[in-house]
């Protein structure tokens, strides 16, 4: 397992680098709001093949146990990208489902959020856990660190909203 | 009651199953109410610029976090205005006339507030439910969900059960656990099952909610359900939840591409004894509401764990068929309950279950046991494997597709053994306790746990730990498989970890087919519109339905 560990972190440090110079794979710029995509595409394992590739960049269909066996593709390989989240949010628009492609949008936001912060930032985010303060810092680190510009004007609603309703860290549980 | 000399009918009565259950009346302020409470909230909308200002009454700077977030995310402010100022049974006529799209109806009930939703329910007789039904799920073809559980958590049965389920046509299975440290073991038995029993199969292991998102991440399940939503701030509170933290969790599941649901139902607030006297039904639409606003696919309701509640008072269940139906007119999956023991009559049973299976819904049962009945660890199922020749008689009978197939026992005992022999394979790849000859051989022909050995727990539990502490993943799994001879199971596994690249399954009401294609409310709509049109079964599926192997065939008489 420790070899598969050691795979693990290289692709990870590999994505990193590439999306720090720019050039992992297909840039989120090539997604703008008219790539064209609708419900006509769908589903994109089918019918838009060409679109999808793994983080780094290999193409969909080389996602295959061969490629596994021989260790050209690793677990990593095996995530959605940001580019893709965008494109299933299109799809959900164009099928009339805006809210659904909000939270795709915030999803393609939390990609590059590691898992572990993830759960913290989840459990900051329970009642009674963070001051206004603490919220507020988490959202701008979403937003300066991982570009979650979205995400993190979420996270500054929950704070007001918390701060309303007397849900923040010290605020005293209601009995009623 | 019956003081002097007793009717010898009632006392025959009386010893009948349904009065071993629970029944009582309605009681308002502990909202022990199905439907319309006097106490619930009068529709009301008020909007100023794109923001609702008050609703139900009640104005903006008293919203609970609750109340903001359906105002702020839920409801359509466009389309408000004029939804609004429709009739109840005006919009309750247009959901159960065919001359009325489904597009139209989802146009309107996006639009209105808790209180008129639950107004527009008021005016629905149990058919008219069906009927909209019917025509306003979000996807054409009907499916069915299972559990996959046993009371020893025991690996190979679990493995042997699912892929027996798989078979036999449930399209996602859920498991749980007796002992929450065989957690990842379940999530791997059930990976490993579900694949050989059908590819495409989705799994999920429901249990606390930050080791689902880690068994998700690492590509051991599929989806997630158990992310609960309340109708109550306090109750919220109490689970431990805001909607804003569970809608991070909704996007962070989506982040690593897999799919998932929330989970609500009607009593969960009067169980937890905060319904703020309002109607069970009107509580739920705010849960229903707010997993709209998370855009959050699809929900898991109708009652659920709480089924005893709304089973215990007058029209309670309509009420959860209702709350089924508002599901799908907020244009949302539904796995539509089913899934708890709430009475001891087969007749009471059955008839829960049939608004549900009758017009259809995305996941008909949210848990058919895959297992008899004391095996099941969510608490017992409304139907287990001892009732399914019931249930394929009652889907032959009506020309109704409940997403079960009858099976042969040859095909059923060689998959069994099948996927037990696959999980035997794994577990030595990688190294865990040893799974036996005569384990295989016990869990192919077993009916449930009495029927199997016991594993050595401490041995198992310490490698469950190693598997999660070594980063055990999907890939491995698969690597296992092909190595062993599993190699159709190992292409199964790849296929379900190519899904989360693709993303095609974090659409509406989202199914895998065994060729890998991703069927959901996006490529196969619901277009009912009258007899004639919508999901019909296909020649080849009604002969599949037919063939039930225990009828007379008329050229053997």
């Amino acid at each position: 397992m420790t070899q598969v560990n050691e795979q693990l972190i290289a692709d990870v440090v590999r994505q990193v680098l590439n999306s720090v110079n720019g050039n992992g794979g297909s840039s989120p710029a090539s997604f703008g709001s008219s790539s064209g995509i609708s419900a006509a595409d769908y589903p994109l394992g089918v019918k838009r093949k060409d679109l999808l590739k793994s983080p780094r960049g290999i193409p969909f269909d080389e996602l295959s146990l061969e490629n596994v066996e021989s260790g050209k593709v690793g677990f990593e390989d095996f995530r959605i990208s940001p580019e893709v989240l965008k494109l299933q949010g299109e799809i959900a628009s164009s099928a009339g489902r805006s809210q659904i492609a909000l939270n795709l949008g915030r999803a393609g936001e939390l990609t590059k959020v590691p898992d572990v912060r993830i759960l913290e930032i989840y459990n900051s985010l329970r009642p009674h856990r963070s001051t206004k303060e603490e919220l507020l810092s988490i959202a701008d680190e979403l937003q300066s660190k991982f570009g979650a510009k979205v995400t993190a004007d979420f996270v500054r609603e929950a704070a007001d909203v918390y701060q309303r309703r007397k849900l923040l860290k010290g605020d005293l549980v209601s009995t009623d | 009651m019956a003081t002097g000399k007793r009717s010898k009918r009632f006392e025959v009565l009386e010893n009948r199953p349904v009065h071993k259950d629970g029944f009582i009346g309605e009681w308002i302020d502990v909202g022990l109410y199905a439907m319309g409470s006097p106490k619930d909230p009068k529709p009301s909308v008020r909007i100023e610029g794109d923001k609702i200002v008050e609703m139900d009454g009640k104005r903006r700077e008293d919203f609970s976090m609750i109340e903001q977030f359906v105002a702020d995310y839920a409801i359509n402010v466009k389309n408000a205005p004029e939804a609004m100022a429709k009739g109840d049974l005006e919009i309750a006529r247009m959901l159960v006339d065919v001359n009325v799209g489904r597009p139209e109806c989802i146009r309107v009930m996006t639009a209105l507030t808790p209180a008129k939703v639950s107004r527009v329910m008021e005016n629905l007789n149990i058919v008219e439910i069906m009927m909209a039904m019917q025509k306003m799920r979000a996807r054409q073809m009907p499916g069915n969900q299972c559990h996959v559980t046993n009371v020893k958590d025991h690996p190979v049965l679990l493995a042997a059960d699912g892929a027996e389920a798989a078979l036999r046509g449930f399209i996602e299975m859920e498991t749980t656990v007796a002992v929450a440290r065989y957690g990842p073991f379940n999530a791997l038995a059930l990976l490993v099952g579900g694949q050989t029993g059908r590819r495409g199969t989705l799994s999920q292991d429901a249990l606390e909610e930050a080791f689902e998102l880690e068994v998700g991440m690492r590509g051991l399940t599929s989806y997630a359900e158990t992310v609960s939503v309340y109708g109550t701030e306090s109750v919220f509170i109490d689970g431990d939840d805001t909607p804003w933290s569970k809608s991070f969790l909704a996007s962070a599941y989506a982040s690593r591409g897999l799919k998932m649901r929330f989970t609500s139902g009607t009593g969960s607030e009067v169980q937890m004894g905060a319904a703020e006297g309002k109607s069970m039904l009107y509580l739920e639409i705010l849960c229903i509401m707010i997993t709209k606003g998370a855009g959050v696919q699809g929900l898991q309701n109708g009652s659920i764990s709480c089924i005893g509640v709304p089973g215990a008072v007058p029209s309670g269940l309509r009420a959860v068929a209702a709350e089924n139906l508002v599901t799908m007119c907020l244009d949302l999956e539904v796995a539509s309950g089913n899934d708890q023991t709430f009475s001891h009559s087969d007749q009471r049973r059955t008839a829960r279950t049939i608004p549900q299976l009758f017009p259809g819904t995305d996941l008909i049962f949210s848990g058919y046991a895959a297992e008899p009945n004391y095996d099941n660890m969510f608490a017992g199922s409304n139907w287990d494997i001892d009732d399914m020749d019931d249930f394929l008689s009652i889907q032959r009978d009506f020309k109704v597709d409940g997403g079960l197939r009858p099976v042969s026992e040859e095909n059923v005992i060689a998959i069994r053994n099948k996927a037990a022999r696959a999980l035997q394979a794994v577990f030595d790849e990688l190294g865990f306790p040893p799974i036996t000859d005569e384990e295989v051989d016990l869990a192919t022909y077993a009916h449930g746990t009495k029927d199997i050995g016991d594993r050595n727990i401490p041995e198992d539990l310490k490698a469950a730990e190693r598997l999660m502490k070594e980063g055990v993943t999907g890939v491995d799994v698969a690597k296992a498989l092909a190595k062993r001879g599993f190699r159709d199971v190992a292409e199964s596994i790849i296929l379900m970890m190519r899904q989360r690249v693709a993303g095609d399954y974090l659409q509406t009401s989202a199914w895998i087919d065994t060729d890998g294609t991703v069927y959901s409310a996006v490529n196969d709509p619901n277009t009912y519109s009258g007899p004639g049109t919508g999901y019909k079964m296909s020649d080849a599926r009604w002969e599949e339905v037919k063939a039930i192997p225990w009828a007379v065939r008329a050229e053997d008489v």
